[in-house]
């Protein structure tokens, strides 16, 4: 098998992503009632400023009514919440990723796409083809691996593309323009309209915003000892850029957890080791330790 | 040795979706529109507006029936402000369609006194060497008021 194979198949433990599955289905309940509650207020947006995109054309999607939008939503949460536990991974999983595409097309058919959820859409479309995985399993599968490593690919897209799309559609021009100053105006927090009036700052964050992206590939050649702070320098882009506009990217950031060795995060586990387990004492010292 | 090897199938399957997927994503950067979605290309603050230009922030307000003035948001109408400024220029078109933001903030926000205008505003800042210069002045660029 040639580099690239070995590369795109690389083994990871099924328990790793057993966790991830946990935290993508987790974050898509959240990302229905917490981080987009405002696709459901499509339910009552007027019909006639619904501008199907290309693919709910293709498709032939019906215009969102109210009982469209919120049998979408509950139908969505209730299997996201069950997906999470791990059963079922595959009808589970193609049906958490055929109602999440279907919820993006009602969130992105009103006159504003939004671009931060490609991963996501990704580590949908790859978990079912895992099949199952036990929590902690640590037992290694090239399934598994495939699946983080296409979730990793769409990652890294969203930046590495994005410093294209600025070029070609800002041109160079895009690296001293008043794009972030604009943005400040539109959305600055507080910290952001004290740090845009420094003279050049503005400037010299997009000389480093494209670098950053242009260099972002870079996470897979660095050594493996250096890589989780390199994920932790994306993670903290994130930080800066929702304290100065608040934009969180959240969808993002979950799909971004398939670099990390999420196996060894146990919380359930660690919850039982610590706490006494009262069921399993026998009734005779269950008095005594009462 | 990986515990659940793939099949040479199961590997061409996987390969071909990779690289199909990666090509589109590919295209739609160079080629593509948001219209594209999920393929669009990664545009978010990929223009380069003037560094000695004006800059635009979008608002919309109403004027309630107490006389108070209500800033519309996500939160009280359901509505976007960047779902508003994709459709700006059918509602200066067409001023009356500012009614149905009218009628999503009653839905949204019930028990609150009912709007008898609204308008969208821009403010346009002012801006030098890339930084804001603190002036700014506003346009009303579509106004509706109950008949």
């Amino acid at each position: 098998m040639d580099a690239p194979m070995r590369w795109l198949f690389a083994p990871v433990p099924l328990g790793r992503v057993a966790a991830f599955r946990t935290l993508v289905y987790a974050f898509v309940a959240l990302d229905l009632t917490v981080f987009t509650p405002w696709v459901r207020s499509h339910a009552n947006t007027p019909g006639d400023l619904y501008q199907p995109l290309l693919v709910g054309r293709i498709l032939h999607l019906p215009t969102p009514t109210p009982l469209l939008v919120w049998t979408v939503f509950w139908a969505l949460l209730v299997l996201a919440v069950a997906a999470a536990t791990g059963r079922a991974p595959r009808a589970l999983g193609w049906a958490v990723f055929a109602l999440y595409f279907e919820w993006m097309i009602i969130a992105m058919s009103y006159g504003k796409v939004d671009h931060d959820r490609v991963g996501l859409l990704v580590a949908l479309a790859v978990l079912p083809t895992v099949g199952r995985a036990r929590h902690g399993d640590l037992s290694l599968s090239e399934r598994a691996g495939w699946a983080l490593r296409v979730t990793q690919i769409a990652v890294i897209c969203t930046y590495f593309l994005a410093a294209l799309a600025k070029l070609r559609f800002g041109g160079i021009d895009w690296l001293t323009s008043a794009v972030l100053a604009q943005a400040i105006i539109r959305r600055g927090t507080w910290l952001a309209d004290h740090i845009a009036v420094v003279p050049g700052l503005l400037i010299a964050a997009q000389f480093g915003i494209i670098l950053f992206e242009l260099l972002s590939p870079l996470i897979w050649v660095i050594p493996q000892k250096w890589r989780n702070w390199g994920v932790a320098f994306f993670y903290s882009f994130h930080v800066m850029t929702f304290s100065m506009i608040t934009i969180s990217f959240a969808p993002h950031l979950a799909a971004m957890a398939s670099f990390l060795p999420l196996e060894k995060v146990r919380p359930i586990e660690w919850v039982r080791r610590r706490s006494p387990r009262p069921a399993r004492l026998s009734p005779s010292r269950a008095r005594r330790a009462g | 040795m990986a515990a659940n090897e793939l099949t040479v199938r199961g590997r061409r399957v996987r390969v071909v979706a990779t690289l199909v997927a990666g090509a589109l994503l590919l295209a739609g950067t160079f080629w593509g529109v948001d219209d594209d979605f999920p393929f669009g290309p990664f545009r978010m603050y990929s223009t380069a507006p003037d560094p000695n230009g004006d800059a635009k922030d979008t608002r919309v307000e109403g004027v309630d029936t107490a006389g108070r003035t209500v800033a519309i948001t996500e939160g009280n109408s359901g509505i976007r402000r960047a779902e508003i400024e994709g459709q700006q220029s059918a509602y200066e078109s067409d001023p009356a369609r500012l009614s149905q933001i009218a009628d999503a903030y009653a839905s949204h926000s019930p028990g609150a006194a009912p709007l008898r205008t609204v308008k969208i505003v821009i403010r346009w800042h002012g801006i030098e060497h890339a930084r804001p210069t603190g002036d700014y002045r506003d346009e009303v660029v579509a106004e509706w008021t109950r008949p």
